[in-house]
């Protein structure tokens, strides 16, 4: 023991004669590189160029090309530096950033989730611009989208891709059940649960499937309910939550009559949507992209809106999952990048038009609806103009209070989901949740 | 002798039986998983998906998707050029050290030693902050160094340094001294030269341990020109499509290095750890 | 500074003995010598003292820290976030799910290890070469990678289910992520699958070292295999068999890998390690790092522990 303790002694000195030595070097001529200098390379790059941060190539990386297409058309000389960062990296790089006050490694703009836009925001405001007067019209956004992005009044990012929610239907499966997509259309939940079981008893086949734990499915429902995980002052409201008991009984349900199949990981999720094993699916718009990379059944998808959570006041057809907004650093060319992105995502139709077909990138920007390429059919839908539809169901997406802990709440709901999958009473497995929330937030 | 003896060695083949059973599982169990890596990387999104264990033609396929986005060569050279240094440096530092420790030994390099050991039990994520702030201070930040330093100096590597330089006999140090060597030309010509294997060995464990790093680059490492291959799978995995064919085959030229740098220095490696016994 | 300081019962005793009896400068040449061997050592130290000691030294100060984000501020009581452990209970179940895969995964694993190393050992062994391929090559691929691999063949309508189904021992595909128990098997598997060969080849090292005279006499006494094995073999790889113990310990308190890329942590957190956890509590929710140091330090004092244990109970017959 007391060798121990004479080697902790030793520790402790040992660390001290070393952090001095670190200390030393750090005022040292290297200083140049500090938090104000402001001359980071993202700023340092040039007056006509910007960096982006940015992580799916197929998708939002391939829009931003194309919106540097569009923005080079005005301005010849502007080039853009668009690099790849995958969401699960960007999180951590930009909390390591923030924490260890280096602003100036931070590109100009970078792409955020929706969902954690409050909880950045709030907890590192050193990292964003205010981009409210910067001439982005954002009254030409739908509110529930740019409530993501908006703190206290002021608006920290420019909505990209729309997380507006579909009900996607295999139309062939529901045709050997004697349905159509119309009998999916402006229903609620437990006629939608019963014809799931008439989908399954013709065909075997269930209607929906997602990863077991990730409450995906049951937010939706609750969004699409008005409702959300938090209280207008921001304290989780898990227990007492009339519109999330219903969801998640909906979901029981449907687990248990089997028209719902879980899953373990995103990987078997998609796998069970392009090897065809179920009857449809509920998620983002983006989700076409996987269903497309099935060619073997074009022709055999439809579009519709979601079901209704029955029985509580201002539930809608309407909710949203994912999407994302562009965010202006603090290290930013200010003036190229709000121009930049008011004369692109927040102006230009051509762009929209561009990234749509190629990429699936539905607009939240809302006059994009009103151009061509957005009523075309669509052949993978067999020729149905998803894409109109789409945008007419964002417009009525009811804004989704996520809070700084809207991750924390969403995990512990997963974890209450599984509990009560496994057989734990609900209101037990609720009240786990929220105590687990209220302790992240202590 | 002879007759007597056949049936004795006729039953020990029967005894060995159970042991050749043994073997054949351990062998398909470990392979198993590797021949699946392999097929997949031939095969579509929607094979791979559904666990095909056939060949596929998609393999030219998944190259031309696994290149249309990602800079595969540029990855692959980051890698390298992090590897190579850090097993390059980390020999050489940790050698000396544990050479250090072990023949100019004294009960406070051992009690330093002992601290040292400490270091290899702190988990990674608390210092990773700090150790960036370090970083960053020093203008660093990007750089190659950036991801080397952290990797040189590893209290295992010194262990096994110093392990190995006590089977050396001290006889020959004696007598070097003796003709009036210096004691760095000692270790340069007698250690270095007598201690190969240990080098193979601590040169394949730094490489794979610098090739497979993952959390800190990815830290670091905040320009995406720098990026690693580790780095790179994980970019697949990031979008909203995932083309689990080109991400399989991905995985399996991430893993060509490590496993030819693996048999390349397999003898020399058993070998390496011989004197850690002693 | 330092006076060269002769101390008597040392330096005339025993001047025969090697290094670890070599007096404390005898000469002005000794003393230059121990000055070389700290010159030796310096760089190394100073990597370690800069690049491990120092950023853990800040993570103690932060550990007694409170804020998310970049508002930190000093805790009231200083100690909060160590009290504040006490009430967590996603941290006493990662807590209990890293023991359990330590006592259920590093016994089996070293034991198999030890058994394979012993049989490829056997110089009559066959095909030697493949056996050995075979078992080391787990070990060159990166966790990131046969993670993700494992994660395929588990999945439902995976490989191994196929397998199964096939070879008849299950009538449905078992939903081995989706469990708890299972879940954790598969991490575990994988630990195994990953790991084994690793050790073998320490193992194997040790092996070729053990002196052939005293295998020979416990054959000459009537030992058999077995016995020998015990009683002969195992007590020479003692000093190994401890580094491998300690190493995997080490790792596996440690790990993080696994549970973030095979399991993601579920299902509802069951098969999370605490340093997954200490991650999510630091980057991936709202950033807690005053929390975040304080998990460390408990995991680092858990490590030396054991650490400690296993070298007193490791040492015992020296």
């Amino acid at each position: 023991m007391t060798k121990f303790r004479k080697g902790l002694t030793f520790a402790a000195a040992a660390t001290l004669a070393f952090s001095l030595t670190a200390c030393s070097s750090d005022d040292g001529s290297e200083g140049t590189e500090g938090t104000d200098g402001g001359s980071g390379e993202a700023a340092a790059a040039g007056d006509n160029s910007l960096t982006v941060w940015a992580w799916d190539p197929a998708f939002n990386i391939f829009a931003m090309e194309e919106a540097e297409k569009v923005y080079q058309e005005e301005h010849p000389d502007f080039t853009l530096d668009i690099q790849e960062v995958t969401w699960e990296d960007l999180q951590p790089r930009l909390t390591t950033l923030a924490q260890s006050q280096e602003f100036g490694e931070l590109p100009d703009i970078f792409l955020m989730q929706n969902n954690a836009f409050q909880k950045n925001a709030l907890n590192y405001p050193d990292l964003f611009t205010p981009i409210t007067d910067s001439g982005v019209a954002f009254d030409e956004f739908p509110a529930g989208v740019t409530a993501y992005s908006t703190i206290d009044g002021e608006n920290y990012g420019v909505p990209f891709d729309a997380g507006t929610a579909i009900s996607a239907l295999r139309t062939d499966i529901l045709e050997e059940a004697g349905l159509t997509v119309d009998d999916f259309t402006d229903i609620t939940w437990d006629e939608y649960i019963a014809l799931g079981e008439q989908v399954l008893e013709a065909t075997g086949k269930p209607m929906l499937s997602g990863i077991a734990g990730e409450p995906d499915t049951i937010l939706m429902m609750l969004q699409s309910a008005g409702q959300s995980l938090f209280d207008a002052e921001g304290n989780p409201t898990i227990t007492d939550n009339e519109a999330l008991a219903s969801a998640i009984d909906l979901y029981s349900q449907m687990v248990e009559k089997g028209i719902y199949l879980e899953v373990n990981s995103w990987d078997e999720y998609i796998g069970s949507l392009v090897n065809g094993n179920v009857a449809g699916t509920i998620n983002g718009i983006w989700i076409s992209g996987s269903l497309q990379t099935a060619e073997d059944q074009a022709g055999n998808w439809g579009v519709t809106n979601l079901p209704i959570v029955d029985g509580v006041d201002g539930a809608t057809h309407y909710s949203a999952n994912g999407g994302s907004s562009w965010a202006v650093s603090s290290n930013a060319n200010v003036e190229l990048a709000t121009d930049f992105l008011a004369s692109t995502f927040a102006g230009s139709t051509e762009l929209y038009d561009t990234i749509l077909p190629s990429a699936g990138a539905v607009a939240n920007w809302l006059p994009a609806g009103d151009s061509d390429v957005y009523s075309e059919p669509q052949e993978f839908y067999g020729g149905q103009p998803i894409y109109a539809d789409v945008i007419s169901f964002g417009a009525e997406v009811p804004a989704n209070n996520t809070g700084a802990y809207y991750y924390e709440a969403r995990d512990a709901v997963g974890v209450a989901i599984t509990q009560i999958m496994g057989g734990t009473a609900p209101a037990d497995a609720l009240g786990e949740a929220q105590s687990t929330v209220e302790f992240a937030m202590n | 002798m002879k007759p007597s003896k056949a049936p004795t060695r006729t039953t020990a083949r029967w005894r060995e039986v159970p042991k050749y059973a043994f073997l054949s599982i351990v062998a398909l169990l470990s392979i198993g998983p590797l021949y699946f890596m392999v097929v997949s990387a031939t095969n579509t999104t929607q094979d791979v998906l559904g666990s095909s264990m056939l060949p596929g033609t998609n393999l030219i396929a998944n190259w031309q998707s696994l290149t249309e986005f990602q800079d595969v060569g540029s990855a692959m050279y980051h890698s390298i050029i992090n590897a190579v240094a850090t097993t390059v440096l980390a020999l050489v530092v940790c050698s000396i050290a544990g050479y250090g420790f072990e023949v100019y030994h004294s009960p406070n390099k051992d009690r330093l030693m002992w601290v040292l050991m400490l270091a290899m039990m702190i988990p990674f994520a608390a210092t990773m902050i700090p150790l960036f702030q370090l970083f960053a201070d020093a203008g660093l930040v990007n750089s190659t160094w950036a991801v080397v330093l952290p990797a040189i100096a590893t209290p295992l590597l010194i262990l096994l340094f110093r392990q190995s330089a006590r089977s050396f006999p001290h006889e020959i140090i004696e007598a070097a001294r003796i003709d009036g060597l210096k004691e760095v030309a000692i270790f340069w010509r007698m250690f270095v030269p007598t201690m190969k294997p240990t080098y193979a060995a601590a040169a394949v464990i730094t490489f794979m341990t610098a090739w497979n790093n993952f959390l800190w680059p990815k830290v670091i490492l905040v320009n995406p020109d720098y990026q690693t291959m580790p780095m790179l799978i994980s970019n697949f995995t990031g979008g909203y499509v995932i083309d689990y064919g080109a991400l399989m085959l991905a995985v399996l030229i991430t893993s060509l290095p490590t496993i030819i740098i693996f048999f390349v220095l397999q003898r020399s490696f058993v070998a390496g750890f011989t004197g850690v016994v002693k | 500074m330092m006076t060269p300081v002769v101390r008597p019962d040392r330096a005339t005793t025993t001047p025969a003995k090697r290094a670890k009896g070599t007096p404390r400068y005898s000469s002005p040449a000794a003393r230059r010598r121990s000055l070389t061997g700290w010159a030796f050592l310096i760089p190394a130290a100073a990597l370690i003292g800069i690049m491990m000691f120092w950023p853990m030294f800040q993570a103690l100060i932060l550990s007694f820290q409170t804020g998310r984000g970049s508002n930190l501020d000093w805790a009231d009581p200083l100690t909060f976030n160590y009290d504040r452990m006490l009430d967590d209970d996603i941290f006493r179940l990662t807590l209990t799910t890293t023991l359990l895969y330590l006592v259920i995964q590093v016994p089996i694993m070293l034991v198999t290890a030890l058994v394979l190393a012993n049989i490829l050992n056997n110089p009559r062994l066959k095909w030697k070469g493949f056996w050995r391929t075979a078992i080391f090559v787990p070990a060159a691929i990166s966790l990131v990678s046969y993670s993700l691999v494992f994660r395929t063949i588990f999945a439902t309508d995976g490989l191994v289910n196929d397998a199964l189904i096939w070879v008849g021992f299950i009538d449905n595909p078992i939903n081995w992520l989706g469990e708890t128990n299972t879940a954790r098997l598969v991490i575990i598997l994988g630990l195994l699958w990953r790991w084994t060969g690793f050790n073998v080849i320490f193992y194997l090292a040790a092996l070729q070292n053990i002196d052939p005279t005293t295998l020979e006499a416990a054959k000459m006494d009537g030992a058999g295999p077995i016995r020998t094995f015990f009683s002969v073999t195992i007590p020479q790889m003692k000093p190994m068999i401890l580094l491998t113990v300690i190493m995997s310990t080490n790792g596996t308190i440690q790990m993080f890998d696994e549970s973030y890329n095979l399991t993601r942590g579920g299902p509802a957190n069951t098969t999370m390690t605490m340093s997954h956890y200490l991650f999510d509590v630091s980057f991936q929710n709202n950033p807690n790092f005053g929390y975040g140091a304080a998990l460390s330090y408990v995991i680092l004092i858990i490590v030396a522990v054991l650490a400690a244990i296993q070298m007193k109970v490791g040492d015992k017959r020296d």
